[in-house]
């Protein structure tokens, strides 16, 4: 059953992908090359409605936020690895099968990259484990959690900050 | 930017329903939206086939052993879903080189493709690292 829900939910996520017009190697480069910001519209548009949803749930004990540790060493040079990547790519790893549905199969060399990527990765695991993701480990921390505030007093200020963005584009055309 | 044929949602509107989707998952099936493990899942299952041994042994398939669970599925949805969408609006195109690409690089689909492979190798290795 658990194996459906994730097979519609994708049915789903893959449809608005496209909808979008975020799946397209143009628009990710457009937007690394801070040419057009369409993927950051959807991706933020996601995000705070995600946010507020989610949060509300999780209030009323109907959903359980799973944290992952903020390991600073993993994430930057993660982070900046993952960029170089993504700028010879211009797929991500989950809009990578998306973009191919829509007939853009160059995606397919970046999707057999990013498997032997995978691979490789496991490989390392064990030497990241003992070094990088030693670096800068600060556990399970959240923005509200660091500030010791309620994090309703954060969400708003996210969505405004998201909203003024958007303005921005919209002004700036982007 | 955009063409007569590059008809679609405003991005603003997907996001948000997608956001949607997020929500809904988390409720009803108690899961967020995530990508890259499958890759590092889907490796092991190929590597499993040459070498179960070695599988079975590797710390980072102990941590994320590899079979299809709710994430591949998502992954496998999320092509059904983009290839319902592209052939119902007509944009579906068989394109192995981006426009942006050709501008910058030129016609070869080898060249694009080579780009694609090593790229992919290094964006998986830094997404995992970071645990994204």
């Amino acid at each position: 059953m658990i194996l459906l829900y994730g097979l519609f939910t994708g049915i789903l996520f893959g449809f608005l992908l496209q909808k979008g017009r975020v799946i397209r190697y143009d628009k990710q480069l457009g937007a690394l090359r801070l040419m057009d910001m369409t993927i950051v519209k959807f991706m933020l548009s996601h995000i705070l409605v995600a946010m507020a949803g989610v949060y509300l749930l999780n209030d009323l004990g109907l959903v359980k936020l799973v944290f992952k540790p903020t390991i600073l060493g993993g994430v930057i040079l993660g982070g900046v690895i993952f960029g170089i990547g993504w700028g010879f790519l211009g797929y991500c790893p989950g809009t990578s099968v998306a973009a191919l549905a829509e007939g853009r199969w160059d995606a397919l060399w970046g999707i057999l990259g990013m498997l032997l990527g995978g691979a490789v990765y496991a490989e390392a695991f064990p030497l990241m484990a003992e070094t990088v993701l030693t670096w800068g480990n600060y556990g399970y921390i959240t923005i509200p959690k660091m500030l010791g505030i309620n994090h309703w007093l954060i969400i708003p200020v996210f969505i405004i900050g998201g909203l003024a963005l958007f303005k921005w584009f919209e002004k700036k055309g982007l | 930017m955009r063409t007569i044929e590059d008809k679609g949602w405003s991005p603003y509107l997907a996001g948000a329903l997608s956001g949607l989707v997020t929500i809904f998952s988390a409720l009803i099936a108690g899961h967020f939206l995530g990508a890259s493990t499958s890759f590092v899942r889907v490796a092991g299952m190929i590597e499993k086939i040459v070498d179960p041994e070695k599988v079975k042994g590797m710390q980072y398939f102990v941590k994320f052993v590899p079979q299809v669970d709710w994430q591949v599925m998502f992954i496998i949805g999320i092509f059904i879903g983009s290839l319902i969408a592209s052939t119902t609006s007509k944009t579906f195109r068989f394109n192995g080189v981006p426009d942006m690409w050709e501008t910058r690089f030129g016609k070869s689909a080898v060249k694009r493709g080579l780009a694609a492979f090593i790229g992919g190798i290094i964006a998986m290795f830094g997404a995992r690292l970071a645990d994204g």
